[in-house]
């Protein structure tokens, strides 16, 4: 009876993709991204960094001369301060003005986005102050005086008090939100398991139609789900929001189009509801993590970094953060994130529309 | 009387597999048609072309005037289905259960209203309307899933198996509202593998197997031309003297042996019969007479039976 038993749960597990792929597949793919995060090693990318060095200054150039040497920088060479500023409208790129006379009284001027989180501006900030500083003073000690001057690159500034709630929303706001994608693929396996499919397919409606009209409260709920999120943000633990309120109930609507989208897609999949339900969460773990919803994008290797734009996470809390910690972000300037959402969903609606078994019922 | 629902050549195949191999038939306006087979006969594949949520792979169904395939809207709007899974939201009451299908078919406001009320009263769930279906009992869940697909009045009704696992009140209450509906002059199709039900309740009947209709016509032609009188005969004996008992009866009818039960069809009178078997030295226990039925017609025409196939 025991053997049984265990032939029979094998046999079971072994037949269950879905589970299968959550105890081999979905920690391989964890590993191989947090490795590659965490793990260095000789593949390390450099940091973009456009530099100008005032000409004819002994420091100046001195300092420049540290900069090839030290391994960490591609360096980008600029003809003028100005275009330093400029370059570092780049979100990969970096800007660093040396100035003539280098010193505590003119010190050099680092162009790196603000919101950069300390895995990167961190190392970015202790070589340069120990490149600096050593050619400036000798072997640096505790109390030089500040000897680079960091800057937000041209707008790329955020609010001056950023809170924890602000760096943690977008990030969660999106995992959470696409997990509306699972609700709607397992609505369509209870429809097809209860019989109210045929009953639907037997209404003299258009079979698309159906479609979507299924995803419709789906995209009304996670609006609510947004609203509320934020609404709590807000209200109780005080967040600001920098940019348009207008723009950010954009983005919210383009990751719940794109997330039911999914959600349809996975139906569209088709399988019992375990194998929905394993499939659909391997799905939105996996494109979190790729996203950037779980370690920022911009820390992962630039190989993850490029991987991460073919799933819509990058996209949308690139959007969110935008518009929650950077003054003056409008519709304008997520409209590239909101445009990609958009296309990501239509992908998602159009592959579904072709794949979806309407007959199996 | 017209033809409300024409089938012409209508075949399915999933794969390689042929589903339904060639249908050609007709349902009258206003008669209640069964379709009878066991499991995998292609019964519900047919009602499934018929309703639009399957399509057909070759023919044409023609319901009420519309192509299933060319105009399938309107063909849609003119059938009730009710399928054999109980298709209705457990978590709605059933009142708004209702209303969700009703509003499917277009129905709105004051008609949807006394749609639903008059669904509700023919169900006979007029006094639990406002109850989640979860609460109900098994058959009143199959009472709600008959009134589901009645609400907008089509001119077609389709019921699959309406009364599996049914108790037998609510079996009742199904029979009654079906007859109800005839006398209104509803046309119905009927599926069922209870052959009792097909029997008492329609007034034709097609028979379907491995996907081919091998045999349609009113109940009482059918049995007129393919199923014979019968005797079941308890006997008690040595099993030496049965088999030879078996030998002698066999000129005088066809028998077929179960255990200790001998079914006879006599080709002339019976005495001889009984003579043959008592002969033999086997204690006859006792005789009934065994009436023509659609098993026997199932058996007639395919050799097998019905429950046998299922």
């Amino acid at each position: 009876m025991l053997a049984a038993t265990i032939k029979k749960d094998l046999l079971l597990l072994l037949r269950d993709r879905g589970a299968l792929g959550s105890l081999f597949l979905l920690p391989v793919v964890f590993i191989a991204v947090f490795g590659s995060i965490f793990g260095g090693g000789s593949d390390v990318a450099k940091v973009k960094l456009a530099v100008w060095a005032a000409p004819g200054d002994p420091k100046a150039s001195s300092i420049r001369a540290a900069l090839d040497e030290s391994k960490m920088f591609e360096i980008q060479e600029q003809p003028d301060a100005a275009r330093v500023s400029q370059a570092s409208t780049d979100d990969d790129v970096v800007g660093l003005v040396i100035p003539a006379g280098v010193g505590a009284e003119h010190p050099v001027e680092l162009y790196l986005d603000p919101a950069a989180p300390p895995q990167v501006s961190g190392p970015i900030l202790g070589v340069l102050n120990g490149i600096v500083s050593t050619v400036i003073n000798g072997p640096p000690a505790s109390g030089d005086a500040k000897l680079v001057d960091r800057r937000a690159p041209p707008g790329k500034d955020i609010l001056a008090d950023v809170s924890g709630f602000q760096i943690a929303v977008p990030g969660n706001a999106v995992l959470f939100g696409f997990y509306l994608a699972l609700t709607v693929a397992l609505s369509f396996v209870e429809e097809r398991r209860t019989g109210t499919w045929r009953r639907l397919l037997a209404s003299p409606i258009n079979r698309r139609m159906i479609l979507v009209a299924k995803l419709v409260p789906f995209f009304l709920v996670g609006l609510i789900q947004f609203a509320f999120l934020f609404g709590v943000g807000i209200v109780v633990f005080e967040m600001r929001i920098a940019g348009s309120l207008f723009a950010l109930a954009v983005m919210a609507a383009c990751v719940v189009v794109c997330a039911t989208t999914l959600g349809l897609f996975i139906a569209s999949l088709g399988g019992t509801e375990k194998q929905v339900g394993s499939i659909g969460s391997i799905c939105i773990l996996v494109m979190g993590l790729l996203g950037g919803c779980m370690v920022p994008r911009v820390v992962m290797p630039p190989v993850m970094q490029t991987i991460g734009l073919f799933v819509p996470h990058g996209w949308a809390i690139e959007g969110y953060f935008d518009v929650l910690v950077r003054p003056g972000t409008g519709l304008i300037d997520v409209a590239p994130q909101a445009a990609a959402l958009l296309g990501f969903a239509a992908v998602f609606f159009a592959l579904a529309s072709s794949l979806f078994d309407f007959e199996n019922g | 009387m017209t033809a409300l629902l024409a089938l012409q050549g209508l075949g399915k195949d999933y794969g390689a597999r042929k589903a339904v191999v060639s249908l050609d038939l007709e349902v009258q306006a206003g008669e209640i048609f069964g379709l009878l087979g066991p499991n995998g006969a292609g019964k519900t594949t047919t009602i499934s072309m018929v309703s639009g949520v399957v399509t057909p792979t070759r023919g044409k169904a023609i319901v009420a005037g519309h192509d299933v395939c060319t105009a399938a809207n309107a063909a849609r709007a003119s059938v009730g289905l009710v399928p054999q899974d109980l298709a209705i939201y457990e978590d709605l009451t059933a009142r708004e259960n209702l209303a969700f299908f009703g509003s499917l078919h277009g129905l709105r406001g004051g008609t949807l209203r006394d749609r639903l009320a008059w669904a509700l009263d023919l169900s006979g769930l007029a006094g639990r309307a406002d109850e989640p279906a979860k609460q109900f009992s098994g058959g009143m869940k199959r009472r709600l899933n008959l009134a589901a697909g009645l609400l907008h009045e089509p001119k077609l009704l389709i019921l699959d198996e309406p009364t599996v696992g049914v108790d037998p009140q609510s079996r009742n209450h199904i029979f009654e509202a079906i007859l109800a509906l005839r006398k209104a002059g509803m046309t119905i199709l009927y599926t069922s593998h209870y052959l009792e039900e097909v029997q008492a309740l329609c007034d034709r009947i097609a028979i379907l197997d491995g996907g081919r209709l091998i045999a349609q016509g009113k109940v009482g032609e059918l049995l007129a031309a393919h199923a014979e009188v019968g005797f079941e005969v308890e006997v008690e004996g040595e099993e030496f003297a049965i088999t030879t008992a078996l030998a002698m009866a066999a000129a005088f009818a066809e028998l077929d042996r179960h255990g200790h039960t001998l079914h006879v069809a006599p080709t002339g009178p019976l005495a001889p019969v009984i003579n043959a078997i008592e002969g033999a030295g086997v204690r006859i226990v006792t005789i009934h007479t065994r009436r023509p039925d659609l098993e026997a017609v199932f058996l007639e025409l395919t050799g097998k039976s019905l429950r046998d196939a299922e």
